[in-house]
Parts: structure tokens; sequence; C-alpha cells
């Protein structure tokens, strides 16, 4: 799925080369990459909404869905952050990289002052 | 002490692994930007619970369901997670049609099997049933004569 692999957010346009072909080879073994079903554990995505006080019951598909997505959303941000580290040459990911593409890209902002 | 909602990690193995998986061979993370993505994570998980219970609430449902998910990625501005997180569902369905459909199917040959031992078994306990009422009975006469 190009739209999975691709990761980055609305403003940026460069790819890690190397980053697509390694996400389509990591996925390979799966039928597809939307379809792999999660590996976050159902049990901690469901405390999680029932820690939200106007959250009356959440039904099994719904935490299913939010586990995926969550899943999508660690994929997406971490792809976001390499591309900061990447321009400072450097092939660990640090705090500050997240840092960066939280400001960088719009979608992120629901996270900003969250992280601390 | 009060557990912050955020605090409820998702647990750091499946984080790393996932985070691995989504960048090249070769690049690492520091524990620092390991542990702010699962943060961040957390975070997601709670705003897109928020933002689901607002669908939710509008349609007169108590319960979360997963178009009131989708239409909260949507809300996020995370319209790409869409069609991926659609196929997800699809196949979770059809996983759990085949797990409920096994059990059935499992139910029904230990049922077929059971069924001589459970008529032997039954009448045994008609028996012990009987003793016991009796017993009842001859209590109840005693307590009503004091």
């Amino acid at each position: 799925m190009a739209a999975a692999a691709a990761g980055s957010g609305a403003p940026r346009e460069e790819e890690a080369p190397g980053g697509e072909a390694a996400a389509t080879q990591a996925q390979a073994p799966a039928s597809a990459s939307g379809a792999r079903l999660s590996r976050l554990p159902l049990a901690r995505v469901k405390a999680l909404v029932k820690a939200d006080p106007d959250v009356t019951l959440a039904g099994q598909e719904a935490i299913f869905i939010l586990a995926r997505a969550a899943e999508l959303f660690v994929e997406t941000i971490a792809k976001d952050a390499y591309c900061c580290a990447q321009q400072g040459k450097r092939k660990t990911l640090q705090r500050r990289d997240l840092d960066n593409a939280i400001e960088a890209v719009d979608e992120f902002a629901f996270l900003e002052g969250t992280l601390d | 002490m009060a557990e912050r909602p955020e605090d409820l990690n998702l647990p750091n193995a499946v984080i790393t692994r996932i985070i691995k998986e989504a960048l090249p061979d070769g690049v690492n993370i520091s524990k620092e930007a390991r542990s702010a993505i699962s943060r961040a994570a957390s975070v997601f998980v709670l705003y897109a619970t928020s933002c689901a219970n607002n669908f939710a609430m509008k349609g007169k449902r108590k319960t979360l369901n997963a178009s009131d998910v989708l239409s909260a990625m949507e809300e996020m501005e995370f319209q790409r997670f869409v069609t991926p997180l659609k196929e997800a569902l699809e196949a979770y369905r059809r996983e759990q049609k085949g797990k409920k459909e096994a059990s059935e199917q499992k139910k029904k040959d230990k049922d077929k099997k059971t069924d001589s031992e459970e008529q032997d078994k039954s009448r045994e306990e008609d028996d012990e049933d009987e003793e016991r009422l009796e017993e009842e009975e001859q209590n109840e006469e005693e307590e009503v004569d004091n």
C-alpha cells in the first residue's frame, strides 16, 4: 500500500530511498500491509479507552481498529522523525528529531506539550 | 498517586519492533526517542477515542464502534490511515467469523461425543437429587414440630 508506506506528512516531499524498500520487505510476509492484524495487545488499548470518563462502552472492533491505527501512527511518526535525523546525517533517531517532526507536521499538532 | 491516562503505556518491545520495521536497516533509536514515541502513541489513542466518542454520541449510541473510529481518523486529518484500517477491519471480521464457526463446530462435535456419556451421568445425578430432597423434607417436618 503506497499510502501506508509513504508515511510522510503533507508538507514533506523527500523520502529515504532505502526506507520504502525496507518497509515493503518487512511487510512482505503479511498478505497486505494494511490487512496485517494488530501486534499491540488489545487489553492495553482497551485500558486506554476506558481511561476516558466520557466513554461508556467500546466494541471489540473499535478497540481493534484503534490498536491498528496506533501502529500506523507509530510507523508514520518514526519515519517522519527519521527524515530529520537523515538531514543531520545521523543513524540514530534522537528525541529532538521527534520534536522537530511534531512541530513540522500539522497532523502531529495534538502532541504538542504532551510528551514532557 | 493517581495514574494519568498518558502513563498507560503500550509494551516497549512491540513499539520498538514497529519502529524498527518502519525504518531502514541499520538505523537505531535512542531510549528517549523510543519512549517519547510510545507516549505519543498513548496520547494518539486517547485523542482518537475522544474524537470517536463524539461521533458515537452524535449518533445517540453508547458504544463506540468501528465506523466511529474511522470517522475520528478523518477528523484528526489521518485520512491516509482510513484505507489500511478498512482492510484490517475486514481481515479481522473474517478471522472472528472463522473463529466463531470453528468453536461452534467444535461444540457440535463435542456434544455428539459426550451425549451418550451424559445420559449415564444424568441418571446418577437424578438419584443423588432424590436422596437430598428426602432429607430436606424430613428436616422441615422436625422444625415444624418444634
